[in-house]
């Protein structure tokens, strides 16, 4: 496929000042239409994904932190879910994001705070003096899946226009040996199909006088059966399991860049709503088992004013109000009508300061407070600092430190039965360092980045059992996490047209309970937590010669236990190391009127047989092609 | 290094492909000890202790027979020679050897007309059990000689507030009584002759959890009282114990007790004349006695800060009156079993796997 590589600029900026971050360009994020961002993210960086499946949840975890120590971006705009306090990231594709950074641990207090683990800070970009564009692409695979992709695309000097629009359907029911039941039967995934609409528009003005208009609208309807157990007995035929999930997403922003100046306002709207059904309708009985429904309204405010002095200082504010309504209800055994119906402000203000004193050395000082209904979380500081060693390879030395707070998710506090109202906000310091460069040569690039951490979180919200019967949560854990980041990527250039690009990343992530004992038989105390890999891999190769591309992603997660206490003495206190293998070919083809591509997929190359979460048996080799057609258009030419 | 790479993976195994079975022959007595595991994990596990050796075997389902015992184990039983298991969220019973702990048969929702999640059997006769049902408004009837599903028996209770459920059940002559306890306060009775609902028992305190039949023929039942949490309530969130009488369906005692935060179950001694019940601690009560005393007969272990252990379910040994008691520790790790005399003497402790709830006496 055509795709557009963004370039990574040589030039340092003082407003990055210190921060680790990943970035993901469009050359990563476009590569296979029927991905998500979870795919993406497990694929391409250090984050660990915890996935039911495809199309089903997916959650990712910096650094051995929980789901909700990750906060998510759209343009801005934070989009983690106010009840869970967690984004599914298989609701996202990835065809619907231009770039994506990845901000590691302290250096997420950038853009917001409560990114305990780090944040994933998301955009979409204009496409100015491009002209028109149109791209269709089909895909159809194994399992009755099908995936369809359109984008339409306008660009001219001052504005620029684009429209998308992603279907993805599949039956998902592929089959498995299902090592779970007596004979190890070969049985079909029952209940995994989905429905996907995505809809996306993005308009964006320029003045060419500093002023820069954008409007991004985001809709998305998604109908998901909800996979049954490896161990479940049932007919799927009896039952009727599945999640309705329909969002509207919009933000409206203006920005301003003066010489000394750069001022923003922004606005946006999320709207979310959530159906679980699960029923059996059999002799005209109808039993619900699960009747779920939740929808929450967010709105918000945003601005912020850059003020550069002079070459070597920069002051930064920020403002943002969120406001959020949640009305959760279920049929509970433990409340009567709405689980509950309440809204909540929430205030985030940053006061940053960046200065170059010398020529190799950048200082960095950001001041958060936030608040959220009446209370105040403690002032959040955080210092960065950089150093660049040596100027042609860009090689840098980093270090950070930073406080860090995460309030309660709505869940939390309100949920029937269990919330608490009492909770505080979780409490995290980080102590990072590290090294980074970048070599470009005419013929081969390579840049690096190593990284250590050092982490403590306190008060660490946890949800236990209580002896009713249900789950409450407070304010329980400590934990310690530790460990390395590392990420390296290397293109080179060679004779006939060949050119091949590597990619690696390594994260070693000891995640440690270091909570009191719950009780005095408790084993849990200096584990590590239940589903954190301590090492998570990757390792993407791209080849290509002339208009063919050859792809292979090879990914793996170390065992995960399944149980506090790390006990491996039964089968299912353990999930086996994870290694997974893709490859895809990919030929494109440039007529005068058109371009076109055709790849082919095979996931899951070796056929392994494998569960990422227990008793959810995932799919085996399974193939998918794509046609891509662009249309060629005169382009329009900037005078 | 895509070479090596895909070396290495080729080189590896992602996923446990099944054990062999493992071959077992456990003679004479023993307990078996059902821990219920993680609710949509799979990970629920049968152990298998021997009272004289003090030996434990734990994982013995997956490891006899090469498959999961499922998900949510909720209760076991023992009758002629074979032990039962329902597996709530999965919807099978299954038939196991107590030697060889094999499976002999199985018996799945899909096979019957109304069962979802089973929750409790209870045996009339080699040809004939009761199975209750979390959700289902009907009690399912099944050979469990033969494992076959042979009919139900609606509850006719209307849903309330979306539920259906029965727990528990115990009989009295030809009535098998059993409770109601999500949103619901009843004691049904069913005819075991014509195998209907035929009457029903209403208590004043909500959610009944357990159930117990001393030599008397009284029964005892204690509540769960509801809940309350934040503005919301349902009931008084009081437990109370109920003494009925089986013949009469008079209620003839209720007494409230002294928590708002306890996991509540009942047992008998092998007479049936002392009642063990689980209200944090474990108290003894002579069944003859008025109240249930102040003092508890076995103190939850305490850690520094005074936090209990999860007493979580409690089985006595027809045999010699031993009491075992489960205790879910986090929920999340495997669980303890203490070993007490019927005097109240710890005889041993062992880990069993997550959520140890139910105990069956071979």
């Amino acid at each position: 496929m055509d795709l557009d590589e963004v370039q990574v600029t040589g030039q340092r900026r003082l407003r990055d000042t210190g921060v680790q971050r990943t970035v993901l360009d469009s050359l990563v994020l476009h590569q296979n239409v029927a991905l998500s961002m979870s795919d993406i993210l497990t694929q391409h960086s250090t984050l660990f994904i915890k996935s039911y499946g495809r199309a089903t949840e997916s959650t990712a975890e910096f650094r051995g932190t929980s789901p909700s120590h990750t906060q998510v971006l759209w343009n801005g705009m934070k989009i983690n879910s106010p009840m869970l306090g967690t984004v599914d990231f298989s609701t996202i594709p990835a065809y619907f994001v231009d770039q994506a950074n990845l901000l590691h641990g302290a250096s997420s207090l950038t853009l917001t705070g409560g990114g305990l683990g780090g944040a994933v800070d998301m955009h979409t970009l204009p496409l100015f003096d491009q002209g028109h564009s149109l791209q269709y692409i089909q895909g159809a695979g194994s399992f009755r899946t099908f995936d369809q992709f359109l984008r339409y695309t306008y660009g001219n000097e001052h504005w620029s226009s684009s429209t998308r629009l992603v279907y993805s359907t599949s039956k998902n029911d592929f089959k498995y040996t299902n090592y779970d039941k007596l004979g190890h039967p070969t049985e079909r995934n029952k209940s995994g199909y989905f429905d996907d609409v995505h809809a996306m528009q993005d308009v964006y003005y320029r003045d060419g006088k500093g002023n820069r208009i954008g409007l991004m609208g985001w809709y998305t309807h998604s109908l998901r059966g909800l996979p049954f157990l490896s161990v479940d007995y049932k007919n799927n035929t009896d039952f009727k399991n599945e999640h309705r999930h329909d969002a509207a997403r919009a933000v409206v922003s203006w920005d301003r860049t003066l010489d000394q100046w750069n001022v923003g306002v922004r606005g946006g709207y999320l709207w979310q709503d959530n159906r679980y059904d699960y029923f059996t309708t059999r002799e005209t009985v109808s039993t619900d088992i699960t009747h779920a429904r939740s929808r929450s309204q967010q709105g918000y405010v945003q601005a912020n004013a850059d003020w550069m002095p002079r070459a070597n200082w920069l002051v930064t504010a920020d403002l943002a109000l969120y406001y959020n309504h949640v009305r959760s209800t279920d049929k509970s055994p433990f409340h009567i009508g709405d689980n509950y119906n309440l809204g909540r402000m929430e205030y985030n203000l940053s006061l940053s300061a960046k200065y170059r004193p010398v020529k190799n050395l950048s200082l960095s000082a950001i001041l958060r407070e936030e608040c959220y209904r009446h209370d105040f979380v403690p002032v959040i500081p955080a210092l960065f600092a950089e150093y660049v060693i040596h100027r042609p390879w860009n090689l840098v030395v980093k270090a950070s430190v930073a406080r860090n707070y995460r309030y309660p998710s709505m869940d939390d506090l309100y949920y029937k039965p269990g919330g608490n109202p009492n909770l505080r906000p979780e409490r995290g310091i980080t102590y990072d360092g590290g090294l980074e460069c970048r070599i470009e040569k005419k013929r081969y690039s390579l840049s690096a980045n190593l990284s250590a951490f050092d982490s403590y979180i306190t008060d660490w919200i946890l949800w236990t059992p209580n002896a009713k019967g249900y789950w409450q949560p407070s304010n329980l854990k400590k934990v310690h996490n530790y460990g390395t980041e590392m990420t390296a990527t290397a293109m080179v250039r060679m004779k006939h047209h060949w050119k091949l690009t590597l990619t690696g990343n390594y994260a070693f992530t000891p995640s440690i309970n270091k909570s009191e004992r719950l009780a005095d038989n408790d084993a849990s105390y200096g584990k590590q937590l239940v589903y954190v890999p301590r090492h998570s891999t990757n390792l993407s190769g791209r080849l290509s010669w002339k208009t063919w591309t050859l792809t292979y992603q090879w990914t793996h997660y170390s065992e995960r236990f399944t149980t506090t206490s790390n006990d491996v003495s039964y089968i299912t206190g353990r999930l086996r190391p994870y290694f997974m293998n893709d490859i895809s070919l990919e030929k494109t083809f440039q007529w005068r009127k058109c371009h076109a591509s055709l790849k082919g997929c095979v996931n899951n190359l070796l056929g392994s047989e494998y569960v990422t979460v227990l008793s959810r048996p995932m799919a085996g080799r399974n193939f998918e092609i794509f046609l891509e057609i662009k249309p060629q258009w005169h382009k329009h030419k900037k005078k | 290094m895509l070479l090596s790479a895909f070396m290495l993976a080729a080189a590896c195994s992602n996923s446990d492909p099944g054990i062999e079975p493992e071959a077992f022959g456990a003679t004479g007595r023993g307990v078996f000890i059902l821990c219920e595991g993680n609710y949509q994990a799979g990970n629920s596990t049968l152990s298998y202790y021997n009272p004289a050796t003090r030996e434990v075997e734990n994982g013995i389902f997956q490891r006899a027979n090469g498959a999961k015992l499922g998900d949510t184990g909720q209760s076991i039983q023992i009758y002629d020679g074979v032990a039962y298991v329902a597996m709530e969220n999965s919807g099978i019973i299954w038939a196991l050897d107590t030697a060889t702990f094999r499976v002999r048969g199985q018996l799945t929702a899909g096979e019957t007309e109304h069962m979802i999640n089973p929750r409790y059997i209870h045996f009339l006769s080699s040809e004939k059990a009761y199975v209750t049902d979390l959700y289902s408004p009907y009690i399912t009837v099944f050979n469990p000689r033969t494992m076959q599903y042979t009919g139900s028996i609606s509850t006719r209770q209307a849903i309330s507030f979306g539920y259906s459920s029965t727990e528990e059940m115990v009989q009295w002559g030809n009535r098998v009584f059993t409770n109601c306890w999500s949103y619901s306060n009843k004691i049904l009775v069913i005819d075991t002759t014509r195998d209907v609902v035929c009457d029903s028992i209403v208590l004043d305190s909500w959610q009944p959890k357990s159930m117990a039949l001393d030599s008397r023929g009284k029964l005892w039942v204690i509540t769960d009282g509801g809940y309350s949490t934040g503005d919301d309530s349902f009931g008084d969130n009081i437990p109370h114990l109920y003494c009925i009488d089986a013949t009469t369906l008079a209620i003839e005692s209720d007494q409230p007790l002294d928590t708002d935060e306890a996991n509540v179950q009942l047992a008998m001694n092998p007479d049936r004349t002392v009642l063990y019940l689980i209200n944090n601690d474990v108290y003894r009560m002579e069944v003859t006695a008025s109240h249930v005393p102040v003092r508890p007969f076995i103190e939850a272990g305490r850690n520094k800060n005074g936090t209990r252990n999860y007493l979580y379910g409690i089985g006595v040994d027809p045999h010699n009156g031993d009491i075992y008691v489960g205790d879910a520790v986090d929920y999340r790790q495997a669980g303890m079993v203490y070993r007490y005399s019927a005097e109240g003497t710890l005889i041993d402790q062992f880990r069993v796997g997550i959520t140890p709830n139910g105990f069956a006496f071979k």
